[in-house]
Formats: structure tokens, C-alpha cells, sequence
């Protein structure tokens, strides 16, 4: 905002002389603006009427809005604390316009030139209207009128040229996450406030009497009148209520809310829509910037962020906030009746991967996550959702307490192959192996290897005896009970064996130990191996120049903002090459949310066209710091490579670089 | 239809079982416990039958001690009506027909039109006590049963045989049938069930003071003992060969 304040302020001095040279020529141009000299009382009422006319279409159409957002149910988990980072989000993405700029350079910069223009604008559109009822306030000729008209009008210059090159991209370029269907509205609205910003510079160019001034002034005000009431019905919505969307967000990345009371299984029906989903429903701007990045809809799968929402939106219109009609329908029927019903199907909800790509991008703060899982939650605690693969998931968790269903015999069978000793409370952490560290056959390389890791630095450490699943895939799934019932065992398991630091492989452990987990007690302090390897890195050996090209898992990068540790880890082992889509950018793997469980894809596999993303930086080697991923890209790199690079989690590059008398006897089996 | 189902309660399958102090059961603390598989599947087949026909009634009964209610809760939540629990603290101390006769009690009073159970149990593996019920009430059973449809006579069952074959059998009600495991997909137990299921009927009967004395008692009971007796035979093939031949027929006796 800073930046475009001064661009302005440049502008001001650039157009005042401008003006003053041209007045020097003898042109009819003056540095003031030109304001008619008298209303009629005709006029004056004419004005009011307009007005009066415009607020009531306005209000007539978000008067639903508005209403429907008030009646759906309250979250019961709302807090307005954080208070101090609400405001600085507020200022950061709502005034700075950051997030937008940031992922959308360009069109972000023009969409932020519009917004602070409106924002200059406040001031001159209010006096414009005192005007013509007698009131004015701000003189053009005074000392405050004349640079403050002159501010305006260089901001007018820029929302003129920025607006046009929007609505260039929007029918022109038209980029495909737009959507295929023009928006006229939008086209129409791009010119009326170029007509907005035309009538005013206009006003520089003629003399405070006669009737050009009059023509610009009515011309000015119309625009304004027929503006408003296009608001509320269209995406425009989102002038007015998206920063205080934004404001409002749930705290927290993909967090989803804890259920209310026996009569809440999730979004089953639109009285479990909540005040804040209403919100964010209403306030999409259709940008898709959220399905630019799924890798669901970019890998031809009926999901598509953008329109789970408008669907919840639909939705909402349709039955309003209190209804029973379900809000999933079975599937995408050929010819849907409703208009959710084209948008909501329960094949979309569980095709995401909650990688949560779709809820870092979104400008206005919607956080699909929480919706989405909500609805999956709606479908698997209702028992609505009938999946042979889910199915045997959940039995697996519910009989065995592991994900892949085999027998805790066979973990006990590995640690005494690896010789772990059992955590006892002498140890200063607890090495959490998870299902993949656990039985997974790739998984117990990578925590043999993590060991040596910690033995070669001289870490205490010990495993559970008994270790159920974290019930992340059943948490992301939306089976309450399986997760409830997991997360107390948790808990009570490290308890009972007085943990107090816990370090773990698989960020999805990370994140749901920390995190989820919090609905149901407090769970010892836990890190990543990532986090435990970077911070002992400089006792770690180094490695020669091998290229290893990193891959962000979801669940570390944008769930646990944890970027810069897993690298200094692989550039310890070699030289550290970026992924084109890295950082809060990276590309899912294609396992996050339960997927890894359910069986083939629709469309193109995730994994696929990931693994061809990072073989092709040409890169020696894949490194992950993620069991799931690494179990993706296994398949996946020799499917799309001739030659496939290699494939290390971080440890694994890590321990090979450990003097052989160091590392344990014995394979991992 | 009414349809009762037996079920057992039995340790977890992959529980660490150690032999009781005694020597006569198994040392019962520190260990979980589940529904017996088969019988997961007999409330699965039991739940499908009632939602095939739109009505009817599913009461779940097992005998046990206390712990035995979670189960129940279970199949309550899995969509069971109602439940009956007969207290019978120890049970390890009676023999099939005890618990047959325990259990032929608690059904005869519900004058059920078909009694599913599994067809054996997961710990003892008797595979007796839903025939012996059968025959205490009195009604036809069949075992072994993969799949049941309702008939306008009353059921067709699909039994399994050896080998990959298959009988089909059609029976009157009221009837008692034990259920193979995989014949159907079982269900997921869902938080709406579980919450559903706290409002639900159990009840809870005594067992009889005393029960017959049981005609099979318990003996012992032993992990499996290991022996390694490996020997290895040296030689020329065909030396070796002709010692097989010998100790298959004077020591192994087999051929
Ligand atoms: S949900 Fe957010 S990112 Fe997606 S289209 Fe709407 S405003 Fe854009
Ligand atoms: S979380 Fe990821 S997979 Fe799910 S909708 Fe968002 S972008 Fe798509």
C-alpha cells in the first residue's frame, strides 16, 4: 500500500504539472476541479431519489444475503483472540492487498490499484454527492481540495488503466481458471467504473459553469447509483464483505472445528452451515486461484475447490440456512436438478487431498478445508458414505489401530529386529514411528535410518511399546469416532509413559499430534525430524555436490510453515535444487486426506504429474521428508522416468553420510 | 422379521495372551477385547436382512461378564435394536451345552423368526454352540451359511463346502443359521450409531444360580510347546531319498 501511496503521490505532482502547463498554454484546464455552481431543488430531489432508489435495491438483494449469513448456526468454536493477528492480516491482506499481489503478480498489482482507489476515492465521491444536495465539504479550491483532487485524480488515472487491463485479461486473455463462462456482469461493472474514473478526470478539463460540468457530474452520480445495486447479486459481493471475512477467518490453517453437541456430525444439512462458512461462501470472488492449484481439478477429477463453495453458496440461496435437504448429493447425476446439487456430490468431497493449496491462496480467506472435510464428516459419521476401501480403513483402525491393517505383533517383531529401546522415561525423546515408520517396509528404512541418526548424534531415545495411529486419515476423512477414539489412546499412551519431547517422520503425525489433537487433552511437546536434523546440522557430516531436487510436503510446508529446515538437511547432503512449484506452492503428492488409502484415481494420477515435475529439474536425486510422499514417488518416478532419480527421505541422505562403525548391524526388515 | 443374534465377546486378535496363574483359563486382565468375527458378520447379514425388507427387529445377546456391554454397545451402534446381556461372570467354566442353555433361555423368550450367530468363535473355536441352541429350541439350522434371502417359504441359504463348492438349501422358520465370515461386507461403526445406540434398550438377566454341571471340563491350558527335532540326513540323493522313504514309514508313520 506503501508503494502505491508514493505511486500516487508521483502521480499527483506529475499530473499538477501537467495541468499548470497546460493552463500556461492557455487550454481550457485547470489544476482544481470543476464542481457545478448551483443544484435546482429539482435536481437536488431528483439526486435523492436516485439514491434512495439505489440503497433499496441494494439492500433488497444482500437484505437475504445478510440474513442467511445471521441465521446459520454459530460456530461454537469462535474466539476473536488472536486479536493482534486478525488486525495485522486485516492490514496486510485486505489493505495491502498482499496475498493477491503476491500469488498474482500482475493482475493482483491492477486488482490492488482499483482497491486503493476506491479506497481515495471514499472522499470524493461522498462530497460529490453533499454537492448535490447544497452540502459539500471539501473546496476545490482550497488548499486540501486542490491536492486532494489532485491525489484522486492521479489514483483515478491508475484504476482507469488498471481496470481496462483486467478486463482485457477477463475477455481477452481469458485465462482458464476464470471459468469457461463470461461474466457479462463483470464486464459491465469494469465499465462503469471506468466510467466512474473518466467523469471525474473529466471534471479537470471544463469550467465550473455551463453544462459539461453538469453532464459529467449526472454522468458520475449515475454510475455510482446503478454501481451499488450490482453489488449484492454478484461477485462484487465481495467489496463489502470480504474484508471482513478475512478479519473473521478461523484461526488457524485447515482447522477443523470441534463438533457441537450429540446432534452434530459435521455438514449434513444447511442447519449445519455456520455463520462463518456462510460468510465465506457468500464472499468468493471466482478468481480460481484456489483450483489453479488443486491438484484434483488439474488432474481431472470432478473436484473443484471454487465450486464447493459457489455450491455452499447455491446452497445456501436455494434452501437457506435451516434446511434438512442434504447438501451432498450421491453423485454428479447427468442431469442435476438442483444447481448444488451440479456443484456438491459426494465423489468431489472425497476426492481432496486437503493438501490445502486451495485455502493459501484464497484472497478473501476462505478456508475450504474445514468446509470440505465438513461435508466428508456430514457423509462418514452418518454412515451416508458407503466406500469399500474407506470401509476397510476404518475397520482396520477401529481392529488394529494402524492404517494398514496388520497386526501389532508384526511392529513389536520389528523393533526388537532394530534393537529400539523402549521409552521409559530416562530418554529424552520419544521416537514416534507412525503407521508408515511402523510397518511399511519403505517407512522402517527411513526410521531405521532417523535412529542412526540420533544415535550417531548421541540422542537419548526410546518408542512406545504400544502406538496406535495417529487417526490423521480417519480425521481427514471425517470418521469422528475412529479419530476421537485414537487420539484419547494417544494421549493416554503418553501419559501413562511420562513423555515429554516427541520426535516423528511423518508431518502428517506432526500436525495431527499438535494440532488436532488439542480437542481432547494436551499432548507432549512434538517435532519433526526435519526440525531435530537442521537444528544439530552443524554437528551433521557434509556431503559433496550430488543435485537433490526437494520436494514440500503439504502437511509440513503449508500446514506447519516449515520450509527452510528439511533443506539446510539436504544441503548438507548435497546441492539443493528447487522444484518449479515449491515453498507454499508445492504440488500434493496425491496421498494427503486419506487418498493414499482409497484405491485408484479418476484421471490422472497426482503422483504422476508430480514426479515428472521433479525428475524433470534433472536432479540426481528426490529427497522427501514425508513417508507417504516417499511411498508415492516410488511407484510414480519409475512410471514417468526412463531413468528415475533416486529416492531418499531426508534421513536416509542424512545416514549414509554416517562412518559405517556408527550405524547399527542389522537391515531394517 | 425378528431376528436374534448371538454373539461372544473374545480377546483382540492380535492380544498378547499369557496363561492364567492356574493353569486353567487365560490371564484375563490387561487385555482387549472385540466382537467375535464371525459374529460380526452374522449382525452384518442380520442388519442387511432388515434392510432388505424394510422392517423387523435386530436384538444382539451375549453372555459374559460386564465387559461383555461394550460389544453389545457396539452392535447397537452398528444398528442393532436391542440388546440382552446374560451376566454369566465365568463363563470359561461351562462347556458348549452351558452356554447353549444359557443363551436358549434368554432367546426362547423373544420367540425370534431366525437366530444368526457366527459359526465358531475366534478364541475356542468350538464351532458347536449355535447347533447345540439350535437343537434346545427345537428348530432347523444350517451351517456354514455365505449368504440368506428371505423366501416366501421361508429362507434360502448358500452354504459352503469344501473345495470351492457350494449347497443351496432351502429351510422353513423359524431357524437358526451360523455364519461364515466374508460372506458380506461389514459396516463401519459411525459416530451417529454410537450416539444413537446410548438411547437404545439393554437389558441385563441373570443366569441361572445354577446351571447343569459341566459334561467337559477343562483340563489345561499351554502355549503351544516348541520341539525342534530337525535331522538332517546326509548322503546321495538317492541314499538320502530311500532314508525319507524309511522314517515316513516306521517312524512318521504316514505311509
Ligand atoms: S474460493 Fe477463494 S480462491 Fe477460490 S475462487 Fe473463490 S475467492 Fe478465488
Ligand atoms: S485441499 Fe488441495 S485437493 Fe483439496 S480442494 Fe483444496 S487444493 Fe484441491
Amino acid at each position: 500500500m506503501v508503494a502505491g501511496t508514493l505511486v500516487a503521490a508521483a502521480g499527483t505532482y506529475q499530473i499538477a504539472g501537467l495541468l499548470l502547463d497546460r493552463e500556461h498554454r492557455g487550454l481550457n484546464v485547470s489544476a482544481t476541479l470543476a464542481e457545478p455552481a448551483h443544484f435546482s431543488s429539482l435536481e437536488s430531489g431528483l439526486l435523492v431519489l436516485c439514491l434512495v432508489g439505489s440503497a433499496t435495491l441494494f439492500f433488497r438483494r444482500f437484505g437475504p444475503i445478510l440474513r442467511n449469513i445471521l441465521r446459520s448456526k454459530k460456530d461454537a468454536d469462535f474466539s476473536l483472540s488472536p486479536v493482534g493477528r486478525r488486525v495485522w492480516e486485516f492490514f496486510s491482506e485486505v489493505l495491502c492487498q498482499s496475498k493477491v499481489i503476491r500469488q498474482r503478480p500482475l493482475p493482483g498489482l491492477a486488482h490492488a490499484f482499483v482497491f486503493w482507489g476506491f479506497l481515495a476515492f471514499a472522499l470524493v465521491s461522498l462530497n460529490h454527492l453533499a454537492n448535490g444536495v447544497g452540502l459539500g465539504f471539501l473546496a476545490p479550491e482550497s488548499i486540501v481540495g486542490r491536492f486532494y483532487f489532485l491525489f484522486a485524480a492521479a489514483w483515478a488515472l491508475l484504476v482507469a488503466v488498471s481496470i481496462a487491463g483486467l478486463f482485457i485479461r477477463r475477455f481477452f486473455v481469458r485465462p482458464i481458471w476464470l471459468g469457461e463462462k463470461l461474466s457479462y456482469e463483470s464486464g459491465w461493472i469494469a465499465f462503469l467504473i471506468f466510467l466512474l474514473m473518466v467523469s471525474y478526470l473529466g471534471a479537470f478539463f471544463v469550467s465550473d459553469a455551463g453544462m459539461a460540468v453538469k453532464a459529467l457530474w449526472w454522468t458520475h452520480t449515475l454510475a455510482l447509483v446503478v454501481f451499488l445495486p450490482l453489488i449484492p447479486h454478484t461477485k462484487h459481493l465481495h467489496l463489502v464483505i470480504s474484508p471482513v471475512t478475512v478479519f473473521l477467518k478461523r484461526d488457524g490453517f485447515s482447522k477443523i472445528p470441534p463438533l457441537a453437541g450429540d446432534e452434530d456430525f459435521g455438514l449434513v444439512a444447511g442447519k449445519d452451515v455456520t455463520q462463518l462458512i456462510s460468510l465465506q461462501a457468500y464472499s468468493c470472488v471466482e478468481c480460481g486461484r484456489c483450483t489453479e492449484h488443486c491438484p484434483a481439478a488439474n488432474t481431472g477429477k470432478v473436484l473443484n475447490p471454487k465450486e464447493i463453495v459457489l455450491g455452499v453458496r447455491s446452497y445456501l440461496n436455494e434452501f437457506g440456512p435451516s434446511s434438512e435437504t442434504p447438501l451432498l448429493a450421491e453423485s454428479r447425476g447427468a442431469a442435476p436438478t438442483d444447481a448444488h446439487q451440479r456443484l456438491l456430490s459426494m465423489e468431489a468431497a472425497f476426492e481432496c487431498t486437503t493438501c490445502g493449496s486451495c485455502e493459501y491462496q484464497c484472497p478473501v480467506g476462505i478456508q475450504h478445508v474445514p468446509i470440505i472435510v465438513g461435508l466428508r464428516r456430514g457423509a462418514t459419521n452418518t454412515g451416508a458414505w458407503e466406500d469399500d476401501y474407506g470401509t476397510k480403513l476404518f475397520l482396520a483402525l477401529e481392529k488394529h489401530g494402524n492404517a494398514l491393517g496388520l497386526g501389532a505383533m508384526e511392529r513389536d517383531k520389528f523393533i526388537q529386529k532394530q534393537a529400539f529401546p523402549i521409552f521409559d522415561g530416562t530418554q529424552e525423546y520419544c521416537l514416534w514411528l507412525g503407521c508408515m515408520g511402523g510397518y511399511d517396509p519403505k517407512g522402517r528404512e527411513i526410521i531405521a535410518d532417523f535412529a542412526r541418526v540420533m544415535q550417531y548424534l548421541g540422542t537419548t531415545f526410546g518408542v512406545l511399546k504400544k502406538e496406535k495411529c495417529t487417526g490423521d486419515p480417519a480425521r481427514r476423512l471425517g470418521n469422528d469416532l475412529v479419530f476421537q477414539t485414537l487420539a484419547e489412546s494417544g494421549l493416554k499412551a503418553f501419559e501413562t509413559a511420562k513423555v515429554q519431547k516427541i520426535v516423528a517422520i511423518c508431518p502428517h503425525c506432526v500436525r495431527t499430534i499438535a494440532n488436532d489433537w488439542r480437542e481432547f487433552g494436551v499432548a507432549p511437546e512434538i517435532e519433526h525430524h526435519s526440525e531435530f536434523m537442521a537444528r544439530h546440522k552443524d554437528r551433521l557430516p557434509k556431503q559433496g555436490g550430488e543435485s537433490i531436487v526437494y520436494h514440500d510436503p503439504c502437511y509440513l510446508g503449508r500446514y506447519q510453515d516449515v520450509y527452510e529446515e528439511p533443506r539446510a538437511v539436504v544441503a548438507l547432503a548435497g546441492s539443493l535444487v528447487e522444484a518449479p512449484r515449491s515453498h507454499e506452492r508445492s504440488f500434493c503428492c496425491g496421498a494427503g486426506g486419506g487418498l493414499a488409502f482409497l484405491g485408484e484415481e479418476q484421471g490422472e494420477r497426482v503422483s504422476h504429474v508430480r514426479a515428472k515435475e521433479l525428475a524433470g529439474t534433472g536432479a540426481e536425486v528426490v529427497g522427501t521428508a514425508c513417508p507417504f510422499c516417499n511411498t508415492m514417488f516410488r511407484d510414480a518416478l519409475t512410471a514417468v522416468s526412463e531413468a528415475p532419480p533416486q529416492l531418499l527421505d531426508i534421513a536416509q541422505l542424512t545416514a549414509r553420510a554416517i562412518p559405517a562403525s556408527q550405524k547399527e548391524a542389522g537391515g531394517v526388515q | 422379521m425378528k431376528i436374534v443374534v448371538a454373539i461372544k465377546q473374545v480377546p483382540e486378535r492380535d492380544a498378547q495372551v499369557r496363561v492364567a496363574a492356574d493353569g486353567k483359563w487365560i490371564d484375563e486382565s490387561d487385555l482387549s477385547y472385540t466382537i467375535n468375527e464371525p459374529d460380526a458378520y452374522a449382525l452384518e447379514e442380520a442388519l442387511q436382512l432388515k434392510e432388505k425388507s424394510g422392517a423387523g427387529e435386530v436384538v444382539v445377546v451375549c453372555a459374559g461378564p460386564e465387559r461383555v456391554q461394550s460389544t453389545l454397545r457396539e452392535a447397537l451402534a452398528k444398528g442393532a435394536d436391542r440388546a440382552i446381556h446374560i451376566e454369566a461372570d465365568d463363563l470359561g467354566s461351562l462347556d458348549t451345552l452351558g452356554v447353549a442353555q444359557l443363551l436358549a433361555d434368554a432367546v426362547k423368550a423373544e420367540s425370534p423368526d431366525l437366530i444368526l450367530t457366527g459359526l465358531q468363535s475366534d478364541d475356542l473355536g468350538l464351532g458347536q454352540t449355535g447347533v447345540v441352541l439350535a437343537e434346545l429350541l427345537d428348530i432347523p439350522h444350517a451351517t456354514i451359511i455365505m449368504h440368506v434371502e428371505a423366501t416366501s417359504a421361508g429362507l434360502k441359504v448358500k452354504r459352503e463346502l469344501e473345495d470351492g463348492w457350494f449347497q443351496y438349501v432351502e429351510m422353513p422358520l423359524p431357524a437358526l443359521l451360523t455364519i461364515q465370515s466374508g460372506g458380506n461386507k461389514l459396516r463401519y461403526a459411525t459416530l451417529m450409531g454410537i450416539k444413537k445406540a446410548r438411547t437404545k434398550e439393554l437389558k441385563t438377566v441373570a443366569a441361572p444360580a445354577q446351571v447343569r454341571a459341566a459334561a467337559v471340563t477343562l483340563e489345561r491350558v499351554y502355549l503351544p510347546e516348541k520341539q525342534k527335532k530337525t535331522e538332517m540326513l546326509t548322503g546321495s540323493p538317492t541314499e538320502v531319498a530311500a532314508k525319507i522313504v524309511d522314517k515316513l514309514k516306521f517312524e512318521a508313520r504316514v505311509i
